[in-house]
């Protein structure tokens, strides 16, 4: 019953190829064997609390996991600073994600889940066919990640763009020999959690991310007592620096996936080695290469991304990645909060054939993620480079004005987040429909759209500038990729009541005008002779809070009916909490 | 309920079975067979609370009609017993409007005492949609409603011919199904339903429809109910939807009013008054679809089974050209809006730029080990710096004109060549002899707030061939003999960079020119923009 909320990127880490929603099973059907000594034993009802309580944790879990993961990307700011450094370790510590992502990610969702949960009808509660999954999965990551190991320079070559000499290709390198590792637990961790979600086991999994960034942080910390700094000429691996913070966050990825392994074993499961692949694998090979396809065109946008983002000045890849992550915090927190709801419905109505259920859910999610995030996105781009000093502008951050230009960057890019949130919701719904080419198909126009605008950015634009061009450039194509979301499905369903959406859209805009109008007035007030992070952290604060007071207390008063819901849901949350 | 909440609440381990009171989605009944996943209704006047569940012995999806009540309480007791014994007689009845009966359950026989429920009656299940959801998006065109409504007239009459209550009035008992019919999803007649409110419901059923209205009482919250006149007799439905044709309106208010004459009062007249409007309506749609393209979108159908409010556009292959179309123009437009955005971005950042200090714009990791130690704790650890410095922008506060050996050469335009904007500058006279002929020189001195180590002086300028000295001096109008050369160089593109001998902290530097630009006879030099570059 857990939908996994769209996580761009692999489960549990949401720092993947920035910008490329990623496929996922949506809903695990509910419905659970019976008893039986001589398989594996179904789940035990009695003993885990009701499926809705659950649901509730993990919203929080997950919301945890989503602000850890944050926050360590906020601290390796203030002891990395935005430069260089960073730059190679953010490049490096997407490989594994990429690979993963390439290999077994979109596998994962949309083949193994289903079938995890229907193989729990054999005869032998899906012992076998879990057995014999996790046999060829582990071989294949194992020689996987062997080779990726091996291939780091290579990886290097295609992601970073060293011809400027801006960039540091030793040092990505190095970070890559350390971190490429991480490919083998992802996958360990994507399988045990979808076995044990399968068998209603929710709790574990939803935690395991967060213990990750706890390891990840404790790294960060011990990185900032280890005397000395990154010798950039030459690049060491023995460095004392790279070896930990690689190390480092590869065990955070191990420690999330040796988590699963009690309650695996604790559910009754013992492993044994079973050759063979399954038959009913091959049903859904047709989907399943459309979902690589989609992923391996995402990933052509990102190289490009990182190519021109490496050739322009330094720290212009920690600024996009930080930025990209800050833009998309507030629609992972709805998501776990409120389109969790929904999504199941969707995926509900679209296998009863009900389309007109299906465009009436979508509809409706639609208008939701307007009233909330359009308001958020309009402060964002108030706020924005205070927000980057405020949170950046710490520590090593407050070199150079790379905080302010993350901050720029993000007030840039913010229009860009209800279109993202709307090619996430349309992602579902294809998914749900059973068509998995349209999204590739959809993802390859934003991908023929992306690459040459990227290109255009180091012609029209200063290298320290490249980042900026590029945020931007990144919302462009969720604007392209929502409208064509948007009028694929209507080819596909006919009326969406898209008049509706937007008329919704067009009354919150008016509202947010209301807000930023008031926010930057609000701004001008904040005195000047502060210290510039007191200033940052003032004037971010006052001008979030007036601007999103003042857009949804519009919103309010013109009585719209997509926000109560919201109301009511989030009160109940924090009732709950 | 809360009563017996109370009552049972002491038993902690059961907690996902009803017991508690409050039936969840994930919760399960019926002994644990049934898993609850959606509520879908509730019919209050039964108590029944309507689910869609899963048998998870036979692994397939049900509708349960779940009656909830106080076992101790001996009329609802009784009644869900009435209930119960008439979905058992149903269960012998079979029609394609009207979902089987796999199952009915009581206490102690499949429902455990401790349950709260009185009773369970277990249907096959029914995709398709909730008849309230489909009315929230306004009504039905007439046509549709008559063949939406016709199979469960028919399947009501059947019932009522066999003695049978079906008790299908309550709208949230019923669902559209695939093929666009009216299907009762949740049997369990109420213990005093009769066959006239089996009647009623149809009528109200077409009212709903018609005007999404529902004109029976304690209809679910969700659908409104149907407005009254002033004597307090029902609007017909063409009262409040002129379009409604007559003999439909009629049909529907005199099946449900129960006094007056010429009522509808059983399933038969019913069901042949509908079928008769129903092929009416159908000749009148096919005339409208066959003669000139209709005027009434609301009532248009592309086929049978998709029935919409809305005009239903064109075909499917129809939609996908534009489609295609449609694609191809919002590539362009955000093509376009991209070029914008970015030219934006540059035009903006390049006035901050000369404003503040800005981000390391030198290069940053060349090979040059010199000077590495010195660069010190300072930016140890950041990473982003190489060994060489790297330089940051200064602006100088002050710019005037420097011409100690003479006279014009335009001092007035002199802060043209710092204010960030290349498309305005500073230019000398215009000279027919090349310098020193006339004087040994002309320039600009600039002023800086306060003293800056300067590296390197960035020169915008079209004038080729123009060489300049950089030089310092201890006041902004020192003489030529007492200010010193820090470095110098000739302008040979539009960006020169002059870089100096060594880095300098100076307060008062001189843009000397020494050779001027431009044709024999018409030497000048024109300079947009400088740019001060000072370590970081």
């Amino acid at each position: 019953m857990l939908p996994r909320v769209a996580p761009p990127g692999p489960p549990g880490r949401d720092d993947a190829a920035a910008g490329h929603p990623s496929p996922g099973a949506d809903d695990v059907p509910a419905g659970a064997p019976e008893h039986d000594a001589d398989r594996w034993a179904a789940p035990d009802q009695a003993e885990s609390p009701s499926l809705a309580r659950s649901a509730g944790t993990i919203a929080i879990a997950s919301l945890i996991s989503r602000i850890t993961g944050f926050a360590w990307k906020v601290m390796l700011v203030w002891v990395l600073g935005i430069g260089v450094a960073n730059d190679s370790f953010n490049v490096a510590n997407t490989l594994p994600n990429i690979v993963y992502e390439l290999l077994l990610g979109g596998v994962l969702a949309s083949i193994v889940v289903p079938l995890l949960v229907r193989s729990q009808d054999d005869p032998d509660g899906g012992l076998a066919y879990t057995q014999r999954l996790l046999t060829v999965a582990l071989t294949t990551l194992a020689a996987a990640t062997v080779i990726a190991v091996v291939a780091a320079p290579a990886f290097t070559a295609i992601y970073v763009d060293s011809s400027t000499d801006r960039a540091n290709s030793e040092l990505t390198t190095a970070f890559a020999y350390l971190l490429l590792p991480q490919v083998f637990f992802y996958g360990v961790f994507a399988l045990l959690m979808a076995i044990l979600n399968a068998r209603n086991i929710f709790g574990p999994p939803a935690w395991a991310p967060v213990v990750n960034n706890l390891v990840i942080m404790t790294t960060i910390g011990v990185y900032a007592l280890v005397p000395g700094q990154i010798s950039l000429d030459p690049v060491s691996m023995g460095d004392a620096k790279i070896l930990t913070l690689g190390v480092g966050v590869t065990i955070g990825i191990v420690a999330q996936a040796a988590m699963l392994l009690p309650p695996l074993l604790r559910s009754g499961f013992r492993f044994r080695w079973r050759w063979g692949i399954d038959e009913r694998m091959k049903e859904f090979g047709a989907l399943a290469a459309w979902i690589v396809g989609y992923v391996l065109v995402s990933q052509l946008g990102y190289i490009v991304t990182t190519r021109v983002l490496t050739a322009g000045a330094p720290g212009g890849m920690t600024a996009y990645y930080n930025a990209w992550l800050l833009f998309q915090l507030p629609y992972g927190v709805l998501g776990v909060s409120l389109l969790t709801a929904i999504m199941p419905r969707m995926s509900r109505a679209a296998a009863d054939g009900d389309d007109h259920g299906l465009i009436g859910h979508l509809s409706y999610a639609s208008r939701i993620s307007t009233v909330t995030l359009l308001p958020i996105a309009a402060v964002m781009t108030v706020v924005g480079s205070s927000a980057g000093i405020a949170l950046y502008s710490i520590g090593q951050g407050a070199e150079g004005a790379g905080a302010e230009r993350l901050g720029q960057a993000l007030a840039i890019s913010a229009f860009g987040l209800l279109p993202y949130a709307l090619v996430m919701l349309q992602l579902r719904v294809f998914y749900a429909l059973k068509d998995a080419r349209t999204p590739t198909l959809i993802m390859l126009v934003m991908t023929a759209v992306k690459v040459p605008l990227l290109y255009l950015c180091p012609i029209l634009l200063a290298p320290h500038q490249i980042v900026l061009g590029a945020m931007l450039v990144n919302s462009l194509t969720f604007v392209v990729g929502a409208f064509l979301g948007q009028v694929w499905l209507w080819a596909r369903l006919g009326n969406l009541r898209s008049k509706r959406v937007l008329g919704v859209i067009i009354f919150t805009v008016a509202a947010c005008a209301l807000g930023v109008a008031t926010a930057v007035g609000a701004g001008m007030l904040v005195p000047g002779t502060l210290p510039e992070i007191v200033e940052a952290w003032i004037t971010l604060l006052v001008q979030a809070t007036v601007g999103l007071g003042v857009s949804f207390g519009a919103l309010a008063a013109l009585g719209l009916e997509e926000l109560k819901p919201v109301t009511s849901r989030v009160s109940r949350l924090v009732r709950r909490s | 309920m809360n009563d017996w909440r109370s009552e049972h609440g002491g038993v902690p381990r059961s907690s996902i079975r009803a017991s508690r009171g409050a039936l969840a989605p994930g919760g399960v009944v019926g002994d644990g067979r049934y898993r609850l996943l959606a509520q879908l209704g509730v019919d209050e006047r039964a108590g029944a609370h309507l689910w869609r569940a899963r048998d998870g012995q036979l692994r397939r999806d049900v509708a349960l009609t779940v009656l909830v009540g106080d076992p101790a309480d001996v009329t609802a007791a009784r009644g869900a017993q009435r209930t119960l014994e008439r979905a058992a007689h149903a269960s012998q009845f079979g029609h394609r409007n009207v979902a089987r009966v796999l199952d009915v359950l009581s206490i102690g026989d499949g429902i455990a005492s401790t349950e709260g429920l009185l009773g369970i009656v277990v249907a096959e299940w029914t995709k398709g949609t909730d008849l309230v959801d489909m009315i929230g998006d306004g009504p039905v065109a007439p046509a549709t409603a008559c063949r939406m409504l016709e199979p469960l007239a028919e399947a009501v009459d059947r019932a009522h011919n066999q003695g049978l209550v079906l008790g299908i009035d309550h709208p949230q008992r019923v669902r559209r199904s695939p093929d666009g019919t009216v299907r009762l999803v949740f049997p369990g007649p109420l213990p005093n339903g009769t066959l006239r409110d089996d009647v009623k419901a149809l009528g109200a059923y077409l009212y709903l429809l018609l005007t999404g209205y529902w004109p029976l009482e304690q209809g679910p919250a969700a659908i409104p109910a149907a407005p009254t006149g002033k004597d307090g007799a029902l609007r017909h439905p063409q009262n409040l939807r002129p379009e409604v044709p007559k003999e439909l309106s009629a049909l529907a208010a005199r099946t449900i009013e129960d006094s007056g004459g010429g009522g509808v009062r059983t399933s038969a007249a019913f069901l042949r008054v509908l079928s008769q409007i129903a092929q009416d309506e159908e000749h009148k749609a096919y005339l409208r679809r066959t003669g000139a393209e209709t005027e009434q979108p609301g009532y248009t159908e592309a086929d049978g089974t998709v029935w919409t409010t809305r005009r239903p556009v064109t075909d499917a292959g129809q939609r996908k050209k534009l489609a295609f179309g449609a694609t191809v123009l919002v590539v362009a437009a955000v093509g376009i809006i991209a070029w914008i955005g970015l030219s934006l971005i540059s035009f903006f950042s390049d006035e901050d730029a000369a404003i503040g200090p800005d981000f390391n714009v030198a290069e940053t990791t060349q090979q040059d080990d010199e000077d590495s130690d010195e660069q010190g704790e300072g930016n140890a650890g950041s990473g982003q710096e190489g060994p060489e410095p790297s330089l940051a922008e200064v602006e100088p506060g002050h710019v005037q004109g420097y011409n100690p050996k003479g006279t014009g050469d335009h001092p007035d335009r002199a802060p043209n060549a710092i204010d960030g904007n290349p498309d305005t500058s500073w230019v000398t006279s215009q000279y027919k002899q090349q310098l020193p002929a006339l004087k040994p020189g002309t320039g600009l001195s600039l002023t800086f707030e306060e003293p800056i180590e300067l590296h390197k002086v960035d020169v915008l300028s079209e004038s080729t061939g123009t060489e300049i000295e950089i030089r310092t001096a201890q006041h902004p109008n020192s003489y030529l003999d007492s200010t010193e050369i820090l470095g110098s160089g000739q302008v040979t593109e539009r960006e020169t960079g002059i870089e100096l001998d060594e880095p300098t902290t100076v307060t008062y530097v001189m843009i000397w020119i020494t050779e001027l630009g431009g044709p024999d006879g018409a030497f000048e030099s024109e300079i947009n923009e400088l740019t001060f570059y000072t370590s970081e």
